[in-house]
């Protein structure tokens, strides 16, 4: 910093010759080095001040910005990681054989309060009862004016009502999101799936949990987020299983029945195409178990795999089965039917007296009770009992149903002689109609054993051998008899060759004993006969066919018909064409077991 | 360089002060006040007793206050400001050993009457004290170390005291109100520079320093300043705040939905509605439109601020202007800035606009000392 001398000496010197004060120069300079400095500061602040100025205005500037972007721009809603969102979500499918969906699931919404938050809570009670019939305006009025926090109103509303609700504009009614599992043929194939509800409920989303059938059976897999894009493929054919639920739950009405069930296996494969058991319920709105009377009048109660009766006659081809594997007859051989047949206190009787003799082959097609345990004796209860074994007939069937472990046949205490006699001709033994399918197939396929599945196999192995070939052939033809020429000729359908046996059981009483005028009446079918494919059981729960002059139980009049009518209805649906016979004349044929 | 070594041309006298009043200013001031009163009377949903009445009584409290104020000659204030920083002084080490908590901070002395901030009033006095300092500091002795020290000593101490309360938000204000006026007291810019690079080290250790156990902040200060760095992350809990704030402002689109409708506000999405987040209700109810009007409005107040310091050639008399200026700019600045989502969410009202008596007044008052530099400045007859 150079400084201008405040007294510099030529202007003193100058000043002194002229005679003036040369203090004023002093003084005059000292003034102007004072306003160099306070200028110099000033302008330093001024220009410290314009670029403070200039800071305010981009400041400024990028807040405008800043408000013009966020003016510009649609709001969006944060998407939340709130802890309630874990809740795994996306349970797969479920679909039939060829894909259809029978399972699925839905975005729905829950609706909840948080009383704190409302603005009028007596509206919204009054609003709310009248959107939601089932709730009453008082009860809310008194949770939502009350010490409660939270409180859920409804677990499922439907888009209309969200919107209803919505409406209303209480901010302290909220809806919160959930995936819903949603059975798009309502009652179809209901016993299968069974049904599923909410486990554990987060107001941001629910668990959805199986309750019943396939869905609790296979929750965890079906749970599993890595299987949220593979469906679960049953064996069930939608198309089919629509036909057999129509044509039965009609049966059952004509023959006055108060339940009925129908099991549609594939006899190579075990594979249940069809299950169906009446009456039924919608899973999407599972009704809740009876608490009194008998569980198995219950909707939820699946007939065709929990239902365990003693099935009557249907048994009778497995005694003359195991006697032609055994060698101890063969299907023209005479057998004494001569009755009443007595053993030790118990007397055998059959429906009608037929003669004194009859070949194994008419044994069956008449259903002729002293036959079959004049042939069972002859096998005795050991072979008897192992042989009923190795159809799958003595323990619960493997079937993927969370009630069918549960299911086990009801097999005497102490296998007598006279258990085996009883149980050649289907008493004394209960099994269920699933049991019964798996047991014809096992021995009209050819003779090897199927085990029944509700899962669409892929490649099956052939199972052990349980009878030979002949033997499957022959029981095959006797059975075809019964049809053509027996106690099920209802069952006729032109074209299919059906073969099948009829089974009129009489109805245990709870006390013991059994009803005199309450049956249970089923056929077990297999079609075609020469070529099977598939084996139908049909079982109708205390039927009365009531056209004649006298009620009619027995399962010729009642469950055949009933099976003739859906084979007719679901052969074509499965793709199997009739093979044109000439058609016999049918005349009037008594039917009895 | 005081007032008194001016040649003294024309200095108004008695009530005539009032003709000399800056009365655009104060145009301007009730006017944002007055957005202020709109927006409480809105987000209280219609009821004016709840928050526009007692912020329109304090407004005419603080407007009393101004123009008395005002009336006072500046160099009185000149002769007050080390007073005032003492009194300040006193008064924060007072909130710290009987204040009241609110929100989890001890920030206020309750008078009876209203809730008194101390640090508040801080801002003001020390401001006044700096540029007090500045005016009488010979010019050439400025940006000496021993010179320098001493003004860094009067800002610190404050400081400290407000952050150990814990208030993030006004010890930046105080800071860097502080550091205003003395860089237009001409100090020179190493000092700054070497304070700004101390800044940024202290904010890397403070960063550093998380979870260790001389962490130097809260956690529920390390947790804004995730939130700020990153508000998606938690959108329900911490990034609450900004998220819902942004939604709002952005639903407000450019014409806004009209007064009383603003959703968010009203359904209570919005946090501290009323106080440090009003100006969301202001842009979702107003617009952009609305919202740029009062910037315009906030511009307007500082830049007559700017030009009365321009025009005044005593040196504490354009400092303090400048200082209270710079002051009210850095409370809108960071409000809008954090409501915004440009910085974390510190805790600084929205001024004149905010529910709150101590700010209200306090910068009322500041402005009387705008208007009374204003007044007595030395005029060519």
């Amino acid at each position: 910093m150079t400084r201008t001398p405040l007294r510099p000496l030529a202007r003193i010197l100058d000043a002194r010759e002229k005679g003036e004060n040369p203090d004023v120069i002093e003084r005059e300079n000292l003034r102007r080095r004072h306003d160099e400095m306070r200028d110099k500061a000033r302008l330093r602040a001024e220009g410290r001040l314009l670029v403070l100025a200039g800071l305010f205005l981009c400041a400024f500037l990028v807040v405008g910005a800043r408000m013009a972007i966020l003016a510009g721009t649609d709001p969006t809603e944060p998407r939340a990681h709130a802890p309630g969102a874990r809740i795994a979500m996306a349970r797969a499918d479920i679909v039939d054989r060829n894909g259809r969906v029978l399972a699925t699931n839905l975005a729905t919404y829950a609706l909840y309060a948080q009383p704190p938050m409302m603005v009028d809570p007596i509206r919204a009670a009054t609003e709310l009862a009248s959107i939601f019939p089932d709730l009453k305006a008082e009860k809310l009025l008194e949770d939502f004016t009350g010490s409660r926090k939270f409180l859920w109103i409804k677990r499922k509303i439907s888009p209309e009502q969200k919107q209803a609700v919505h409406d209303i504009g209480e901010p302290g009614l909220l809806f919160g999101p959930r995936e819903m599992r949603l059975y798009p043929n309502g009652r179809l194939a209901a016993h299968v799936l069974g049904g599923a509800s909410f486990g554990k409920e987060g107001v941001n989303a629910a668990e959805v949990i199986g309750v019943a059938g396939i869905e609790r059976r296979f929750d965890d897999y079906l749970r599993d987020p890595a299987n949220g894009d593979t469906p679960l493929t049953l064996s069930i054919d939608l198309t089919v299983q629509a036909a057999v639920e129509r044509v039965l739950d009609g049966g059952m009405r004509m023959m006055n029945a108060k339940g009925a069930a129908a099991v549609l296996m594939d006899v190579n494969t075990g594979e249940v195409i069809s299950m169906a058991s009446l009456p039924d319920f919608d899973p999407n709105n599972r009704p809740r178990p009876l608490t009194r009377g008998d569980q198995s009048d219950d909707p939820l109660f699946n007939r065709a795999v929990q239902g365990v009766y003693e099935l009557g006659s249907v048994f009778k081809i497995f005694a003359a089965a195991q006697a032609y594997e055994l060698g101890l007859v063969d299907p023209s051989t005479e057998v004494e039917t001569k009755g009443p047949m007595r053993w030790g206190k118990f007397t055998i009787r059959d429906f009608r007296n037929y003669g004194p003799r009859l070949s194994v082959t008419d044994v069956i097609v008449k259903s002729s009770n002293i036959g079959t345990a004049r042939i069972a004796v002859q096998i005795g209860a050991e072979r008897q009992r192992d042989f009923l074994g190795r159809l799958g007939l003595l323990e619960a069937t493997p079937v993927e149903l969370t009630e069918a472990p549960g299911a086990k046949p009801l097999l005497p205490k102490n296998w007598s002689e006279l258990s085996t006699m009883t149980i050649s001709y289907g008493h004394g033994l209960s099994s269920s109609p699933l049991h019964l399918a798996a047991a014809y197939s096992s021995l009209l396929n050819g003779g090897t054993r199927v085990r029944p599945t509700l899962i669409r196999a892929g490649r099956v192995e052939r199972g052990e051998r349980v009878v030979r070939p002949e033997v499957s052939e022959a029981a095959r033809d006797m059975l075809r008899q019964v049809v053509t020429r027996g106690t099920a000729s209802f069952g006729e359908v032109p074209g299919y060759a059906v073969g099948g046996k009829t089974g009129t059981a009489d109805k245990p009483r709870p006390q013991g004993g059994y009803y005199d005028s309450k049956v249970i009446a089923t056929f077990a079918s297999v079609f075609p006969a020469n070529d099977p494919k598939y084996v139908l059981i049909v079982t109708l729960d205390e039927p009365e066919e009531t056209s004649g002059t006298e009620p009619r139980r027995t399962a010729g009049w009642t469950a055949v018909p009933v099976a003739a009518e859906i084979i007719r209805r679901i052969a074509p649906l499965m793709g199997l064409k009739p093979e044109i016979a000439p058609l016999s004349p049918t005349g009037v044929t008594l039917t009895s077991n | 360089m005081s007032y008194l070594e001016y040649k003294v041309k024309h200095v108004p006298t008695g009530l005539r002060k009032v003709l000399y009043i800056n009365w655009v200013l104060v145009l301007l001031v009730s006017a944002v006040s007055s957005v202020g009163f709109l927006m409480l009377y809105s987000v209280a949903g219609g009821n004016f007793d709840l928050w526009a009445r007692p912020q329109m009584e304090r407004f005419a409290l603080g407007m009393v206050l101004m123009f008395i104020t005002a009336m006072v000659p500046i160099w009185f204030w000149r002769n007050m400001a080390g007073l005032a920083y003492l009194v300040g002084l006193a008064l924060l080490v007072l909130v710290e050993l009987v204040g009241a908590s609110g929100m989890g901070a001890q920030r206020w002395i309750d008078l009876g009457f209203m809730r008194l901030q101390p640090s508040e009033l801080m801002k003001i006095a020390m401001v006044m004290l700096l540029a007090a300092y500045y005016d009488w500091l010979d010019v050439s002795k400025v940006s000496r170390p021993l010179w320098v020290a001493l003004p860094l000593i009067l800002i610190v101490i404050p400081t400290a005291l407000v952050l150990r309360q814990p208030d993030l938000g006004t010890s930046i204000l105080l800071v860097a109100g502080g550091g205003t006026v003395m860089l237009l007291a001409g100090v020179s810019l190493w000092y700054f520079a070497v304070v700004i690079t101390g800044g940024v080290g202290l904010v890397t250790a403070v960063i550093l320093s998380r979870g260790t156990e001389w962490q130097l902040l809260n956690n529920y200060q390390y947790r804004r300043i995730d939130t700020f760095l990153d508000p998606a992350s938690d959108p329900l809990g911490a990034g609450y705040n900004i998220t819902q704030s942004k939604i709002t402002l952005g639903s407000g689109g450019w014409t806004g939905k009209g007064f009383m409708q603003g959703t968010q506000s009203r359904l209570n999405f919005i946090p501290e509605k009323h106080t440090d987040f009003i100006f969301t209700t202001l842009a979702e109810e107003f617009g952009f439109v609305g919202a740029a009007s009062l910037l315009a409005l906030y511009v307007l107040i500082l830049f007559f601020c700017v030009v009365s310091a321009l025009q005044n050639r005593d040196r504490f008399s354009s400092l303090l202007i400048l200082g209270i200026a710079m002051t009210f700019f850095l409370f809108f600045a960071v409000n809008m800035a954090m409501v915004m989502g440009l910085a974390p969410v510190v805790g600084v009202p929205l001024p004149l606009v905010s529910y709150g008596g101590s700010a209200m007044l306090v910068l009322l008052l500041g402005f009387g000392l705008v208007q009374s530099a204003h007044v007595h400045r030395a005029r060519q007859k």
